[in-house]
């Protein structure tokens, strides 16, 4: 008896090559793979919601435009965020320092227990407002240590630092998120 | 390392279901009140991710951005060719130059008429001449040229062809 072949998912990395060799459908790939996290990226950056998909449209245009700028020494996700967060900069730079942030207006909780969940709702705000004031580099650290789980070297490749100062960016960030989450 | 940076270390795994507490680090993170605050932060941050709004068609955003970088592409070539017209634009003017004012100037004829403007430069035959005598040349310079040939240019067409021949052989000497 013959064993089924396995149909293994193809890399980030394979699938930036097959990109660059003309094949289309790579990108589309690599769109649903990562777009939703980008999303999410921006979102807890400081993002309104409404703008979130005009946003990841852009930082996913910019990214193609110039895949061969993706050397593989970060992934392909943390990359994209570092794109991501140059739109989102220059959206606010754009917008004349006016902060994107918009008061979340969602809908009312029907869990068990509405006010638990309420007040767990304006924690996440606060730390959405909190983030939005932190300094671009321990805003990125901080989110990408704790929403995708990369490690400081990982982080160090992808912002361009080493893993030292990622650290030292990261505990000023829990520092300062602290006060403004209590 | 010490038990507090270890956690830290740790927290992204445990909060994502990777990886569980062990009990020393549960006892820790019950009395140390830095790592608590840290690891409440850690979690709060994959809530609000979990939180976040979705995009709900990425089909879309993939037949966008399929647009956009054909035509980011087709004026990425136009520009290339703008670029290289202009390139050769200036090449040939550049030549163009270097031929204009490279050229060697060319003798003038010795049969030349001497123009107005010419006869104002300096000769240095005039250098010995007094000033009576530069009055006299002067005079002789100004003196209406017609005159000096016994003919008005107005009346050529009234002469015969042998009067003409005559006076022609009389210029050229």
């Amino acid at each position: 008896m013959s064993a089924s072949p396995v149909l293994e998912t193809p890399s980030d990395h394979a699938l930036a090559a097959a990109y660059r060799a003309g094949d289309e459908r790579a990108a589309a790939e690599l769109v649903r793979r990562h777009a939703p996290a980008v999303g999410r990226f921006l979102y807890s950056s400081g993002a309104g919601r409404d703008e979130i998909e005009d946003l990841v449209q852009e930082a996913l245009f910019r990214a193609f435009r110039r895949l061969d700028g993706w050397r593989g020494e970060a992934s392909f996700r943390s990359w994209l965020f570092v794109i991501a967060s140059n739109v989102l900069r220059d959206e606010y730079r754009r917008r004349k320092g006016r902060r994107m942030l918009s008061l979340e207006d969602r809908d009312l909780p029907d869990r068990a227990d509405p006010h638990a969940d309420l007040a767990a709702r304006e924690a996440e705000e606060r730390l959405r407002r909190g983030l939005a004031t932190l300094p671009r580099l321990q805003r990125e650290v901080f989110l990408l240590r704790t929403q995708q789980g990369s490690d400081y070297r990982e982080i160090a490749a992808a912002l361009g630092t080493t893993p030292g100062a990622a650290r030292v960016h990261y505990h000023h960030a829990v520092k300062r998120l602290k006060e403004l989450v209590r | 390392m010490n038990r507090c940076t270890r956690l830290s270390e740790r927290m992204p795994e445990v909060a994502r279901h990777r990886a569980t507490w062990a009990p020393d680090e549960a006892a820790h993170l019950a009395e140390c009140a830095d790592c608590r605050g840290e690891w409440e932060l850690t979690l709060l941050a994959r809530r609000l991710e979990a939180h976040a709004p979705t995009i709900t068609e990425p089909s879309k955003l993939v037949t966008t951005l399929h647009q956009r970088l054909a035509e980011d592409r087709m004026a990425r070539q136009r520009a290339r060719r703008a670029w290289s017209f202009a390139g050769a634009a200036a090449v040939a003017a550049a030549i163009l130059v270097a031929v204009t004012f490279d050229r060697p100037a060319e003798p003038t004829p010795a049969t030349r008429p001497i123009a107005g403007a010419e006869a104002l430069v300096p000769l240095p035959e005039l250098e010995g001449l007094g000033a009576a005598q530069l009055d006299t040349l002067l005079r002789s310079i100004d003196r209406p040229s017609t005159g000096s040939s016994g003919l008005d240019a107005s009346t050529l067409g009234e002469h015969e062809d042998g009067e003409l021949e005559q006076l022609l052989a009389t210029w050229e000497g």
